[in-house]
């Protein structure tokens, strides 16, 4: 206790000074739902779930996308804020970006007169959105005060409307060959473990990451000791706008269509994927790399039980179990650290 | 008994007034759900249109800004200035009951258009609803893959993955029930459900969904999907696993302009156009009938079209 006490000031992880890593529990559980549906599938359908290539593939190629908005959301909530906007800026940013990345040969496109652009034009677009709405969110929260939960629901809500405003409900599609290429086949994959391997670096080695923990350990003494907290907060909403812009371009190169539904949902899931890789919800604890797993189990479990074929209903009921599941077993972690 | 008598002769004042107007000229009120929607765009100029055709007819078309609110004061609006009929496009099919109840005080028709009533067991006399029934959608597209399996020499057992809509929602709901009456029928009895899983209408979900699927490697011989944007999502996961889509039998509904693209393309082979300029039509024609005093039935069904390579030139244009 007395050990713990003391890193709860400092600027430094407790979890990093641990001979055993927490990321090592989330592991385990990895591995051991894995080895669950795979002895469900001998005993049920007579079929190995992970000898297949294809379904290994696909497990993390279903929770690429959501993953990259989850490497953003893991920092908000490291610093002890949350951010329910990210899905409703992954549908504004995508139709946005969308609409400079059709082709000339559909007629139907919404600026006739730009089409066929450049690659760098839609992606630049893109991530200027996102910026845009990550920095509105930093602003609101380290300026007005008002609790991130309450600024980001408001972006939800506005974001979502600009989306339906944009092309009036219309989807856009028809996106250029080079635009459809960005994320074909498991460049996703690509993209959220390059994405999520910088961030680890980031928050475990630089001054960004160790501002980011304080504040979330304690952002009273994070101020003492010099960091400028508003300052920082914005740069880490900005920062999450920016990968849910990311995730907006895979995403609708992925699907080669943008609409306003898109991205419906996804903040929760990002929000989960981080619990479940052993972020705390109360801040100055958890790990990109705890979010990489956590997105993993995600991806193991929607795999599973399609592979059982396990009704839909069934499904939806057992993810809701296992994110309050995740919770519990962080309440119950800071509680032995003394925190609540 | 004589303010009884009076409020008779005044009711025939009233009804031979709407009739000799009616026969000339007509004022029909509009109140659509939104303006900002493809489909109900289609639909609202769909009603312009036609009322184009015929001189003695006037519209006054509202938005109702997707307001249950904002709608039904614009009823009442149309109320107040005495329109012959009125053609709501409800904004939510739960508060229609206050509509009805308000046009039928005032004795002014009312036609609903699209989205069904929920108050539809209950209507009064002069008032219908105009629409496509969601039953025909899924049977049409299940029947024509059940065909096609058949001409496809399956017809002694075949294999289909059904990809659902999101699961509360009645067009999904009834969709998949429409798949499941066809099997049940000893025409296409040949024909087993492999899985059924939700993509909630997305095209993103119906990726994973489809990708996952093929990782099993059951041999499947159709994809019965409940709309076409989840439809176009498992192409496109069939594509990023190297299965020829040229041969895959699939099936969807709504018939958007980038299904009839696929279809083109030779990927998509079924969908089913629901039609929103004749719906629009429809339901004019009922308010015109019903402002005339015609009786017309409680409901009036536009019917879905099946939509094939074979016929797809005459739909490229029409959503």
């Amino acid at each position: 206790m007395a050990e713990v006490a003391a890193a709860k000031g400092s600027s430094v992880d407790a979890s990093q000074r641990r001979p055993w890593p927490s990321e090592v529990n989330i592991l385990a559980g990895l591995i051991a739902i894995a080895l669950m549906f795979e002895v469900l599938g001998w005993l049920l359908i007579h079929q190995s779930f992970l000898i297949n290539p294809a379904r290994l593939q696909i497990m993390i190629l279903q929770v690429a996308i959501v993953g990259i908005v989850a490497v953003g959301v893991t920092q908000v909530i490291i610093t002890g804020g949350i951010d329910l906007s990210s899905g409703s800026v992954v549908s504004a940013a995508a139709i946005i970006t969308m609409s400079f990345a059709q082709v000339s040969t559909y007629s139907r496109a919404v600026y006739p007169a730009l089409t066929n652009l450049p690659i760098i034009v839609p992606i630049a677009v893109g991530l200027a959105c996102g910026l845009l709405a990550g920095l509105i969110n930093g602003l609101i929260i380290a300026y007005t005060k008002i609790p991130p939960f309450i600024a980001t629901l408001g972006m939800m809500v506005s974001a979502r409307g600009v989306s339906n405003w944009y092309t009036k409900g219309q989807p856009v599609s028809f996106p250029t060959d080079a635009y459809a290429s960005i994320a074909s086949g498991i460049r996703p994959v690509i993209i959220f473990i390059v994405i999520a391997i910088i961030f680890q670096i980031i928050m475990r080695y630089t001054l960004y990451g160790r501002r980011t923990y304080a504040i979330g350990s304690n952002a009273d003494a994070a101020r003492v000791s010099g960091i400028n907290v508003e300052r920082h907060l914005v740069l880490v909403y900005t920062l999450a706008g920016v990968l849910s812009a990311v995730a907006a371009i895979v995403v609708s190169s992925r699907n080669l269509t943008a609409q306003a539904g898109m991205g419906f949902g996804y903040e929760l899931d990002a929000i989960a994927m981080t619990v479940i890789g052993g972020t705390s919800l109360y801040g100055g604890r958890g790990s990109i790399i705890g979010t990489v797993l956590g997105a993993l189990i995600f991806g193991v479990i929607i795999s599973g039980f399609t592979f059982l074929r396990i009704d839909a209903f069934y499904q939806e009921m057992i993810k809701g179990v296992i994110i309050i599941g995740a919770v519990v077993q962080d309440v119950y972690r800071q509680r032995r650290r003394g925190r609540i | 008994m004589k303010k009884l008598a009076l409020a008779a002769l005044m009711g025939t004042l009233l009804m031979g007034t709407a009739m000799t107007g009616s026969a000339s000229a007509a004022n029909i009120g509009v109140s659509m759900a939104q303006f900002n929607d493809n489909f109900l765009t289609v639909l609202r100029n769909g009603i312009i249109d036609y009322a184009k055709t015929m001189p003695d007819v006037t519209l006054q078309v509202e938005d109702g800004g997707n307001d249950v609110n904002k709608q039904l004061s614009e009823v009442q609006n149309f109320i107040a200035s005495k329109v012959d009929a009125i053609i709501v496009n409800p904004v939510d099919t739960d508060a229609t009951t206050a509509i009805s109840k308000l046009a039928a005080d005032a004795n002014i028709p009312l036609v609903y258009v699209n989205r069904q009533p929920s108050n539809m067991d209950t209507l009064p006399a002069n008032q219908a609803f105009v629409g496509s029934d969601e039953k025909d959608s899924g049977t049409l597209e299940t029947k024509q893959i059940c065909k096609l399996l058949k001409d496809g020499g399956k017809g002694s057992g075949a294999n289909v993955y059904v990809m659902q809509g999101q699961l509360n929602n009645q067009a999904a709901v009834q969709r998949t029930q429409d798949i499941h009456d066809v099997i049940a029928t000893s025409d296409c009895s040949f024909i087993k459900i492999i899985d059924q899983q939700t993509a909630g209408w997305q095209r993103d979900q119906a990726q994973s969904l489809m990708a996952n699927w093929l990782t099993a490697g059951t041999p499947y011989d159709a994809v019965i999907s409940n709309n076409d944007e989840m439809a176009l999502g498992a192409l496109q996961a069939m594509k990023a696993a190297g299965v020829d889509t040229k041969t895959v039998i699939i099936g969807g509904v709504d018939a958007t302009q980038e299904a009839l693209a696929s279809m083109k393309a030779g990927d998509l082979k079924v969908t089913v156009f629901q039609d929103a300029a004749g719906q629009g039509k429809g339901a004019l024609d009922t308010a015109l009938a019903l402002a005339k005093g015609t009786k017309v039935d409680k409901a009036v069904w536009v019917p879905f079209q099946l939509v094939t390579p074979e016929n797809i030139d005459t739909y490229m244009s029409k959503n």
